[in-house]
């Protein structure tokens, strides 16, 4: 088999290099007017162009609302060290902005029931396009003024989906190539685009995501008739999948291996096609087990004016906040799938309560004491996560656990655990642990 | 949060900090202070917090200006001693480009050069964009507010706002006004400027 380095021997990652504290050199305190000069000679340095060309703010805004619904604010990309992801904003619906999230175009011949750029829609927006250099500019400068930490892209397919990832790849290379652009970049993979782009996306951004929008292909093509779930979907993640393990077991391809150092995600719409919170999570296990996908991201359906689902009652925001739970407790808690199931009720949904309290009541015969609790049972409690699991199981090597306050101050929330506790002989038995 | 390796560092720059507090918490290990039951250890794990929590705030919140091609700028006055923290990171960022923080009483300049950070402190923000203007003639522009970028943001900022997903309360936990007012965001700013008439017959957006 031809090894993937041998197709890629013209492209390499584009030159992404943050000097961070531990590599910069500090000098001690020059004067200003030094570091004027010094400015003035290392002026090849400094990345991109220092202002925004003159912009239609009706484009911006056209095109930003194009992804308002889209959930994805991480920029947490492990390419030299892990760093926590950084909110430049939020919202007055308290959504971190940290991102530059636009469409690149909002022309689009999908024909998706909920969406209002789809070529159904009666109120169908007025079509506006980027060019790569255009995008590329905006997203240095608001980076440059702090705005931004990066930079997501995704996009109608246009009036041929090739040519529209054409020009993304294209936005995202001038960026990392001629402009040094060392932000994070989660760019968006159009339905059915082709290995040779998906590949070359995969080269320069942090992180790319196709969207599965739906559970599975019969409640896609309840709400999109023109998007094959299987092939032009999750084939799409599969290569995806593919190339990434293909470059990490290649050594001829040095570096490779912080190839996408965020991985890839999908993104679905809660409730438009009428599925349930137990097809989706099923959908979901397979996804982290098959794909490898890093994180999944959930959407409430909201009706939007114009769209085929117009009349169609919006999700509660709730079901989308329980549906993250139980990912949580998936990805993060290692729930097995056969405990997350106790979770639904029988027609497969999530009530409107914390799954990991419902999922206790049923797991745990009795109450545990920390002191002999293993970290997996102590995972299991309510109000206890994995850094306070962990310091329960630090503290008592140093001395026994003996009261309730002991447990509080290592940050376990004691009010949602203590009914599932038992300090000393002693337990704080309530109702509330037996009650739905 | 966890408490760093370096949370010594962190402790330092703390407002309340000083050599006696210092030379106490040389003797614990950060898992010390993690794991702290002791009043004076969960003391420190407190200051700590604080001042790791400005300082990602600040990363966050302040916003630079061009001052022409080679120069940022930007207010910073924060509660705890990072400005000049707060402004090599900047500086790390924008490689080439002198980045100057501060407020009307003191500023600090930061520039990354071929892998050295370079670093000045001094007076006020405007004395020091003053004197910035005059060593480099070609840089132009003035320190006005409001930049092309400014108003470019503000258009996409607005379209990310989805109105059937109102909630001011997560707003205002994520974005606390105090650390706004350190930043000098202008959405703290806008606030204060708004009138009798803003309220009469005007829709807030």
């Amino acid at each position: 088999m031809k090894k993937i380095s041998q197709h890629f021997d013209h492209f390499r990652p584009a030159g992404i290099q943050v000097i961070t504290e531990e590599h910069a050199i500090f000098i001690p305190m020059v004067s200003l007017e030094k570091i004027a000069h010094l400015a003035d000679d290392c002026r090849f340095d400094s990345i991109g162009p220092p202002a925004a060309a003159a912009i239609d703010p009706e484009k911006l805004r056209r095109l930003g609302e194009g992804t308002r619904h889209d959930v994805c604010a991480s920029t947490f990309s492990p390419r030299e060290r892990p760093l926590p992801g950084i909110c430049h904003a939020f919202t007055q619906d308290g959504r971190c902005v940290s991102l530059f999230k636009t469409l690149y175009t909002n022309h689009c011949t999908h024909q998706c029931s909920y969406c209002t750029n789809a070529s159904g829609c009666s109120k169908k927006a007025k079509a506006f396009s980027y060019t790569p250099e255009e995008l590329a500019r905006i997203t240095t400068s608001l980076y440059r003024g702090n705005y931004i930490e990066g930079l997501f892209l995704s996009s109608g397919s246009g009036r041929d989906e090739e040519s529209i990832m054409e020009d993304m790849i294209e936005t995202v290379r001038l960026l990392r190539e001629q402009w040094a652009f060392s932000g994070y970049i989660h760019l968006k993979v159009l339905p059915g685009a082709s290995q040779q782009h998906i590949q070359e996306a995969m080269m320069l951004a942090d992180r790319v995501s196709i969207n599965l929008e739906a559970a599975s292909a019969s409640h896609l093509s309840e709400i999109c008739t023109t998007k094959d779930y299987e092939r032009d979907i999750v084939q799409r993640q599969r290569y995806i999948r593919d190339f990434a393990a293909g470059c990490r077991e290649d050594s001829a391809l040095p570096g490779m291996g912080r190839l996408l150092p965020a991985g890839q995600t999908t993104q679905l719409v809660v409730g438009a096609a009428g599925e349930s919170d137990e097809e989706i999570l099923q959908r979901i296990v397979y996804e982290y087990r098959e794909i490898g996908l890093r994180r999944a991201y959930y959407s409430a359906f909201s009706p939007q004016a114009g769209t085929a689902l117009e009349g169609s009652s919006p999700q509660p925001l709730w079901r989308e906040r329980r549906l993250y739970q139980m990912d949580w407790l998936l990805r993060v808690y290692r729930f097995r799938p056969e405990e997350i199931r106790r979770a639904f009720d029988e027609g497969g949904f999530l009530p409107n309560s914390d799954p990991k309290a419902s999922i206790a009541r049923q797991l745990l015969d009795g109450p545990l004491d920390p002191n002999a609790a293993t970290y997996e049972e102590l995972l299991r409690i309510p109000g206890i996560g994995p850094k306070s699991a962990q310091r329960i199981m630090a503290l008592r090597k140093i001395r026994p656990i003996a009261s309730r306050s002991q447990i509080a101050d290592l940050g376990v929330r004691i009010r949602r655990a203590s009914p599932f506790l038992e300090i000393n002989g002693w337990r704080d038995s309530t109702l509330e642990m037996w009650s739905d | 949060m966890r408490v760093p390796d370096n949370f010594l560092h962190y402790l330092s720059l703390h407002r309340q900090s000083g050599q006696r507090l210092l030379s106490e918490a040389q003797a614990f290990q950060a898992g010390e202070i993690e794991l702290a039951v002791l009043p004076q250890q969960a003391r420190i794990r407190k200051m700590v917090f604080e001042v790791m929590g400005e300082v990602h705030r600040m990363k966050a919140f302040v916003r630079l200006e061009p001052l022409g091609e080679r120069v940022l700028y930007g207010f910073l006055q924060p509660r705890h001693r990072i400005g000049e923290l707060i402004c090599e990171h900047f500086a790390r960022r924008n490689e080439g480009t002198i980045v100057v923080l501060g407020s009307g009483s003191e500023s600090w300049t930061a520039l990354l050069c071929g892998g050295r950070i370079y670093r000045d402190q001094g007076p006020g923000l405007t004395e020091t964009v003053e004197r910035l203007k005059k060593a480099l003639p070609d840089c132009g522009g003035g320190m006005e507010p409001g930049s092309d970028v400014e108003r470019l943001w503000q258009v996409y900022y607005d379209s990310q706002y989805c109105r059937e997903r109102k909630n001011v309360e997560a707003f205002k936990r994520n974005m606390p006004r105090q650390d706004q007012e350190s930043a000098g965001l202008r959405l703290v700013q806008r606030r204060r400027e708004t009138t009798l008439d803003d309220f009469m017959g005007r829709e807030t957006t």
